[in-house]
């Protein structure tokens, strides 16, 4: 590739990402119902297209709060910690400048709070233990961490394990303690 | 004064029908055309062609009859009074006329000469006045019609039937509200 084509490569690279942008600010992403968010979130924000004559009424159940931007196009929830699906967590109903309502827009929540099982303590030689984290399905990580399992002879030390799910974490905590120093023996 | 008199002799001797109606070759636009929106501003404009004098009834008056989904109504330009009689036309929320007709809105004639008469032109009388449509929800009724009155029904003139004219109807629409087409919720 000469010094030309490599300068329309680029070029079309540029434009490409260009449009990626800008497909991206005008369309945004739609949430997939439900939603998912993790349990005792703070902040989480949820929005609608704007329509600047427009007021938006919302309403947030399923043990979520709203925080801020109540008659706006935009809010933030904080959300509880009792795990489940909630239908209709989060309700938007948008009124014109006439004060006429349009059809409510609902979106399920599913709280998800995820917790690891406790293991350990180790000793040095003892046999790789199961990780199992609930709900099941996460992905286990950390030092010592080999798929769902931990092997204490990583060595001594505390470790901190992760377990992910749809964006949500827990940790737990291993310990691994060192085995007693036995002296040679000895013959009075 | 007079000679309204003779020819209401020579009338009587005539074979002319009494149910003829008076007004012919009406005329009307509306501004911009419909559907109408909340909020929109509409203008109307008429024309009655020709008001032929039934019995020597004169033209004394023009009712504009608007559904309840309009709002604001604004004269723009009164009729005319080509070859008519002294006097002018007034526009005019409401009047009871000595007839006990209850009138209004619209034009009404003040005869400056004889009072309680209507104009002895025969026409055209172009007019022009504005509408909105009010705020609201819901498909309310967007009729605009117009009825034109002649003297021997508001009193001024009883020698003779009085013009059975039908109202002149120049839209039965109804609004069209705002859609309210709310994006689904995203969550960042």
């Amino acid at each position: 590739m000469n010094y030309k084509e490599s300068k329309q490569a680029l070029l079309a690279l540029f434009i490409l990402m260009l449009l990626m942008i800008v497909t991206t600010l005008s369309f945004g992403q739609t949430t997939i119902n439900p939603d998912t968010v993790c349990a005792n979130a703070i902040g989480e924000q949820y929005f609608v297209t704007n329509t600047p004559t427009s007021t938006y009424n919302w309403t947030v159940t399923g043990g979520g709060t709203l925080q801020t931007g109540q008659t706006t196009n935009s809010i933030t929830v904080d959300w509880g910690g009792v795990m489940g699906l909630w239908i209709n967590a989060v309700e938007v109903i948008e009124s014109n400048a006439a004060g006429c309502p349009g059809a409510p827009i609902l979106l399920d929540v599913f709280v998800l709070d995820l917790s690891g099982n406790a293991i350990g303590p180790f000793c040095p030689g003892d046999p790789t233990a199961g990780l199992a984290g609930t709900p099941i399905g996460g992905t286990w990580s950390g030092t010592g961490v080999a798929g769902n399992n931990f092997d204490p002879s990583v060595g001594i030390g505390t470790y901190m394990l992760t377990y992910t799910m749809a964006g949500c974490t827990t940790t737990i905590n291993v310990v691994v303690n060192g085995g007693p120093v036995t002296g040679p023996i000895q013959h009075f | 004064m007079i000679a309204r008199k003779i020819l209401m002799v020579l009338l009587i001797c005539s074979s002319f029908i009494a149910t003829s109606q008076c007004i012919s070759n009406q005329t009307s636009t509306l501004t911009p055309p419909p559907p109408y929106s909340p909020g929109q501003v509409v203008t109307v404009n008429y024309t009655l062609g020709t008001f032929t004098q039934l019995n020597l009834n004169w033209i004394i008056a023009f009712q504009i009859n608007l559904g309840a989904g309009w709002t604001n109504l604004q004269p723009v330009i009164s009729p005319g009074n080509p070859g008519g009689s002294a006097g002018f036309w007034m526009w005019d929320l409401q009047n009871t006329f000595p007839s006990g007709l209850n009138w209004g809105p619209g034009w009404r004639f003040i005869n400056t000469g004889t009072t309680n008469w209507g104009t002895g032109s025969t026409g055209p009388f172009t007019m022009r006045y504005n509408i909105t449509v009010a705020p609201t929800c819901t498909p309310d009724n967007l009729s605009i019609s117009m009825n034109v009155i002649g003297d021997c029904l508001t009193g001024g003139w009883n020698n003779g039937a009085c013009c059975t004219d039908p109202i002149l109807i120049l839209y039965n629409g109804t609004v069209l509200p705002d859609s309210i087409g709310t994006s689904l919720i995203n969550h960042f």
